[in-house]
């Protein structure tokens, strides 16, 4: 009987928080189907003229590409600069720890706006022709959003024990370039996923420092909603469509890193390795 | 020819002396066991050959090519270490094919050498299986097999049964040796485990506080240790601090010593099979304390009065001649002045 009560009760939690978190997004995608909303549950006319409108825009388009190609970009970068970084810090290296670690404490004590006035500043000295171009941008977003895979990579190598198998790898005659090719990457997939998605989001999302350093000159996602809110009070049904493709693109992404970390988070689990096993066998 | 030789290697970590002046020279096809306490630094001068640690001092040269300032991947060495580190990601036929796939060998040549080394160590059926999906024994066995497969010239071996249970280790051991021997490979042993250096290796290191202390076969270091740390080291001993009267270090009437020059006390060693006991004769007297049967031997626990002192020994006798020798009785015990070594006790 205390078993059923503890049962219902952990379902009801979780019903709860889904709730909780699936409510406002709801509510967001009702609004993006209503003619008129008044003072009703649900909207009191249906429509799916926001969507159409929004796709058929091509500012909006226009947008949504320079977003997503930057998010990419400022993923690549990031990865080329982090992933070799920690590889070398752990086998080689382990002093300059202290300084990736405050580096990547930077964006989380800094407000964002901070950092965009100091690449402004900083910028504006030493390389002026940059300012307005996506180049900032993408040096911008990398600096903040390399801390979330930072931790992530740095994680992923300490369980895998990325020292012992670097060594294995050496003993075997491969070169740093084919250890972290064929030994040191396919070890950290599931770090490298994670923190591959929170850099994405990160970018894709990110409003202060493309508004301080490029503007109109670069419009993304984030600004244009923004200048739909500034600019008029009869497309926030076009925001609300913005927000659920924002929202899709997002959750696409988290449902792609779980799926192919299926295996690597049973293995975290107790037991999870026998049972992977077990499976493969 | 020598196919390993150290000259005067030396490496700190800070304060710590964990290489102090060695020198070795390991020839071709030979098998040297590194055998000493943990931090003797056994496995610092294994990962000195490997290129894994950089000496402070000192000359590393295999085949006759001074190798101490070549990285580890362009050395000619294979390794095993003491968790396996098999790469996960990859099935166990493609880990025994890792080496030559760095060398850049062709799909076919990889496959036919690691199928060739799976067969070797009777893995064919577990090709196909990641590490995880396999024993243990399996692992190390594959990890030994990737060692090998690039044909180095050297097999550096690093406590490679220390994570396996006793029958499997065993087991592992005398196969390692078969192979050591059947692909007359040089190989450099890493353990602390005194029974498994004796039984697998041509020579033996005893090392001590970053020194080799004794180079010798396993007989000479069992039989005849050289210092007080290989006589305390190696083999089970009964060790006794004596003083030397007239220059003789004695334990009652049970044995006399010529103890070393210029020392006062003496630390003596001698091992319980050279113990001679008997129940009656004109030697020292001892009181059985215990007995204790081990299958083939059976170890009698003595107590020893003599020269106004209670000494404790044992000795290990055939469990058939030990029937005689109930706890609690008289018997008399002597010890060959042969079988005894002396050394200066401080």
């Amino acid at each position: 009987m205390v078993q059923l009560a503890g049962k219902i009760g952990r379902w009801a939690f979780l019903l709860l928080v889904l709730l909780y978190f699936a409510i406002p997004m709801i509510a967001v995608l009702f609004y993006s189907f209503s003619g008129r909303w008044t003072s009703n549950v649900l909207p009191d006319i249906w429509t799916t003229s926001h969507w159409g409108e929004a796709f058929a825009d091509e500012r909006l388009r226009a947008a949504f590409v320079r977003t997503v190609l930057m998010a990419f970009a400022v993923l690549i970068l990031d990865v080329l600069i982090v992933v070799p970084a920690v590889y070398w810090q752990r086998v080689r290296n382990p002093r300059i720890r202290i300084l990736a670690e405050l580096s990547a404490a930077i964006p989380f004590v800094l407000p964002f706006i901070i950092i965009a006035f100091g690449i402004l500043k900083f910028t504006g000295r030493i390389a002026p022709e940059m300012l307005g171009t996506p180049w900032i941008i993408l040096f911008g977003h990398a600096a903040i959003a390399f801390p979330f895979l930072y931790w992530a990579v740095d994680g992923a190598m300490s369980a895998a024990h990325v020292v012992r198998l670097n060594e294995a790898a050496m003993t075997c005659g491969a070169s740093p370039f084919q250890i972290l090719r064929h030994v040191v990457i396919p070890n950290i997939t599931a770090g490298l996923a994670a923190g591959g998605m929170l850099v994405f989001a990160t970018s894709f999302g990110e409003f202060a420092l493309v508004q301080i350093l490029a503007g109109a000159r670069f419009e993304n996602v984030s600004l244009y909603s923004l200048d739909l809110l500034n600019n008029t009070t009869s497309q926030v049904e076009k925001l609300a469509v913005l927000t659920i493709v924002m929202f899709l693109v997002l959750f696409a992404i988290s449902i792609g890193v779980v799926y192919v970390n299926r295996n690597r988070v049973s293995l975290a689990v107790p037991g999870g390795r026998a049972m992977a096993a077990e499976k493969d066998l | 020819m020598s196919s390993v030789v150290l000259s005067h290697i030396s490496k700190h970590y800070g304060a710590v002396k964990a290489l102090d002046d060695v020198s070795l020279s390991i020839a071709d096809g030979e098998l040297v066991a590194l055998l000493g306490p943990s931090g003797c630094g056994k496995t610092t001068l294994l990962r000195s050959i490997a290129g894994l640690e950089k000496p402070d001092g000192g000359v590393v040269q295999i085949g006759g090519t001074d190798m101490t300032h070549v990285p580890a991947r362009k050395r000619p060495i294979g390794m095993v270490f003491q968790s396996y580190v098999l790469f996960p990601n990859m099935t166990i036929r493609d880990n025994v094919g890792f080496p030559l796939k760095m060398r850049g060998d062709s799909k076919q040549a990889i496959r036919a050498r690691a199928d060739e080394l799976l067969e070797l160590m009777g893995l064919a059926q577990q090709g196909d299986r990641y590490p995880n999906q396999v024993s243990g024994g399996q692992q190390q066995r594959a990890a030994l097999a990737r060692a090998l497969a690039a044909n180095p010239s050297v097999l550096l071996l690093d406590e490679p049964l220390s994570a396996l249970d006793a029958l499997v280790r065993t087991r592992l051991r005398d196969e390692i040796r078969r192979i050591q021997q059947l692909v007359k490979i040089t190989a450099v042993y890493v353990t602390h485990d005194q029974g498994e250096a004796m039984a697998i290796a041509d020579r033996v290191a005893v090392m001590n506080a970053g020194k080799i202390e004794q180079l010798a076969a396993p007989a000479q270091i069992y039989d005849d240790p050289s210092t007080r740390f290989a006589a305390g080291f190696v083999g089970n001993r009964n060790i006794l601090e004596l003083r030397a009267d007239g220059g003789m270090a004695r334990l009652g009437k049970a044995f006399a010593v010529q103890a070393p020059a210029g020392s006062s006390t003496v630390a003596a060693f001698f091992r319980p099979e050279d113990v001679v006991v008997s129940m009656t004769g004109e030697d020292q007297q001892a009181m059985v304390e215990n007995k204790m049967f081990q299958g083939l031997l059976t170890r009698l626990y003595l107590v020893v009065e003599a020269d106004g002192t209670t000494t404790r020994i044992y000795a290990d006798l055939p469990s058939r001649q030990a029937e005689q020798f109930t706890q609690g009785s008289t018997v008399n015990v002597r010890v060959a002045a042969a079988d005894v070594r002396v050394f200066p006790a401080d």
